[in-house]
């Protein structure tokens, strides 16, 4: 009887294995215990780090936001004070304009120049890989030496732009006034974003269904009536996650205002990190409001970032 | 294939043939339209390079002549001596390659630890942490200079490599890389392990780090890039000169010593070139660092 065997096995192990209940449950937490420890020793350093340098670092901006002083001679506490000083103050409020002017002038230029050299290079087949190099090659230049870069694309007298410019006859612009500053800082951000996107979005439309694009094509459809019928729907989740990230990363600009215009002129390209910056090692009295704009920037970002999960999460949920 | 037979097929056949070498000759210029549309997307991206490598082959004089030369001839190496011999820039390099190395270093090794902890190992509030991880991970250094600075300098590690190693171990998008590369081994392999009486540690070097071998990869590319890009936060961590960073030093080159186009230019050359080296060699896991990296700080 096949019933029987099992049966058999099961008496023996009855008979030899059987414990007190209460020692069986101690063992079992013991054991349980042991593999929670094992798990924390393989977490643990990782986490130790992560607690420490980004955990308590963004309550501690909650806690020097409400301090007045400087950050080495000392503070005292003021409260909310800071948030309320913030709107008459013209350094920070202009910063927080110009942050996010700079991510609503760079971030659709970015998403939109990606997007089009993306659907080219999904369906380029020889040399595809050359042309993924040199788009992505400016993603690796440092801000920095972005901006270094640019001096001399923007310079008045010889730079790149104003010499093409004079070639067809026009004249010379002041790439860096008052007026362009933000703006071509903002191209600049797109020169160098936009080769990421660019590989970002080719990955994703090499992923699309190739059979509802057969079917479209036997159906007639024209290319502009396939990116907009198929295409855009199918990217949109991609697409709002890109629109997030990039704006996430706009709003940090700091090093290419710092190299290219100094955060000038006057304060046409000062964002918020450049003000923090200033606020904390340049004056000795404001290290409340820098904490307190720099909240503004964690609480944009974070919010952006929950977006970012309530939108990952509503995909999962709908595959 | 059947043999088509009587003047309808043919017919058919001749109309068919005709209507795909129209479709051919659509999709030949369709080819070419989408070359000529990428060469110049690359041309234009690729353009300003060009144009800083050629002033940086030139002296100051022709730096501001115009109509400019389009090759620089004679070729001009003052500007790259000078950079090399009379400022810090073969320092800055070190320092960089020191700190980027040693953060990857670091971060690969804990990173692909934690990730194991979250992918297969039992931990109660697994979902809770990894859920404040995945929250916090677009928060970047530079919205934290006051608190992190005053950190430091209570630790008392202002001014030292430790400064600038430490805050960036902190960034969890490792974390989530490698959980997301583990999560993807059967946990039977991990089971075995167990059963042939490996530690917990010897399951990890010795069965999941080289089946994630492909992924330490892509991550030590993407935390070496990231930090030799990076800029807010070594700026604030030093004021000394032998802590400087490559983006640090030369931001100081710019802000100090008035306009120097030549060596500006130069010093622009000589900072690409590791990074352009490494890009050559691991094209493939670059690329890569854009598609993870969608989750990158």
């Amino acid at each position: 009887m096949i019933g029987a065997v099992p049966t058999q096995i099961e008496a023996l192990a009855g008979r030899r294995l059987r414990l007190p209940a209460a020692e069986h449950r101690r063992l079992r937490r013991r054991a349980r215990l042991r593999r929670e420890l094992t798990a924390w020793l393989f977490l643990g350093p990782m986490f130790v780090f992560f607690v420490v340098f980004l955990v308590v670092p963004i309550f501690g901006t909650l806690w020097w936001s409400t301090r007045s002083g400087g950050i080495t001679s000392g503070t005292t506490d003021v409260g909310l004070a800071n948030f309320g000083r913030l709107p008459d103050l013209v350094g920070a409020t202009v910063a927080i304009q110009n942050t996010f002017a700079f991510a609503l002038l760079s971030v659709p230029l970015i998403l939109v120049g990606a997007l089009a050299i993306a659907l080219v290079l999904a369906r380029v087949g020889r040399g595809a890989s050359t042309y993924r190099f040199l788009v992505y090659f400016p993603v690796l230049v440092p801000g920095v030496v972005a901006a270094l870069i640019w001096l001399f694309l923007t310079n008045a007298d010889f730079g790149l732009f104003n010499e093409v410019l004079r070639a067809f006859g026009q004249p010379p612009v002041t790439w860096l006034g008052s007026d362009t500053a933000l703006p071509v800082l903002a191209v600049l951000d797109v020169w160098r974003n936009v080769g990421y996107w660019a590989i970002f979005f080719v990955a994703a439309i090499i992923g699309l269904p190739q059979e509802l694009y057969q079917a479209a094509e036997l159906d007639g459809a024209s290319g502009p009536a396939r990116f907009r019928y198929l295409t855009l729907p199918l990217l949109r989740r991609i697409l709002l996650f890109a629109v997030v990230v990039a704006t996430i990363w706009g709003l940090q600009v700091f090093d290419t205002a710092l190299v290219l215009t100094n955060g000038g002129p006057g304060t046409a390209t000062t964002t918020i990190v450049f003000r923090v910056w200033q606020y904390v090692f340049g004056s000795n009295d404001k290290v409340g409001i820098a904490a307190a704009i720099s909240l503004v920037l964690i609480v944009a970002i974070l919010s952006l970032t929950i977006v970012q999960l309530r939108l990952l999460r509503s995909r999962r949920g709908g595959d | 294939m059947r043999a088509g037979g009587g003047r309808g097929t043919a017919e058919m056949r001749s109309v068919a043939e005709a209507d795909l070498r129209a479709r051919n000759r659509r999709r030949r210029l369709g080819g070419i339209a989408r070359h000529v549309f990428l060469a110049l997307v690359t041309f234009l991206l690729v353009a300003p390079f060009y144009y800083v490598v050629l002033a940086s082959l030139k002296n100051s004089t022709e730096i501001f002549t115009y109509p400019p030369k389009l090759l620089p001839i004679p070729i001009f190496t003052g500007n790259y001596e000078k950079l090399i011999f009379h400022t810090g820039f073969p320092r800055w390099m070190l320092n960089t390659m020191f700190v980027a190395g040693t953060v990857t270093l670091v971060k690969v090794f804990i990173d692909s630890m934690a990730g194991y902890a979250l992918a297969k190992l039992e931990l109660t509030g697994k979902r809770a942490i990894f859920l404040l991880m995945l929250t916090l991970l677009m928060v970047p250094l530079g919205a934290l200079i006051v608190p992190l600075w005053s950190l430091t300098s209570t630790l008392g590690i202002t001014n030292t490599y430790l400064a600038l190693i430490l805050p960036p171990l902190a960034n969890p998008l490792g974390v989530f890389l490698m959980r997301q590369f583990i999560l993807g081994l059967p946990s039977d392999l991990v089971n075995a392990g167990r059963l042939d009486g490996l530690s917990e540690f010897a399951i990890y070097r010795q069965i999941i780090l080289p089946l994630i071998k492909p992924g330490l990869v892509v991550l030590a590319v993407i935390i070496f890039t990231d930090q030799f890009m990076s800029f807010v936060w070594p700026l604030i961590a030093t004021t000394s000169d032998d802590l400087q960073v490559l983006t640090v030093g030369v931001a100081a080159l710019r802000a100090h010593g008035g306009a120097n186009y030549g060596l500006w230019s130069a010093a622009a050359v000589m900072s690409l070139v590791p990074i352009g080296i490494f890009f050559f060699a691991l094209q493939r896991q670059f690329l890569a660092r854009s598609l993870a990296g969608a989750l990158k700080q």
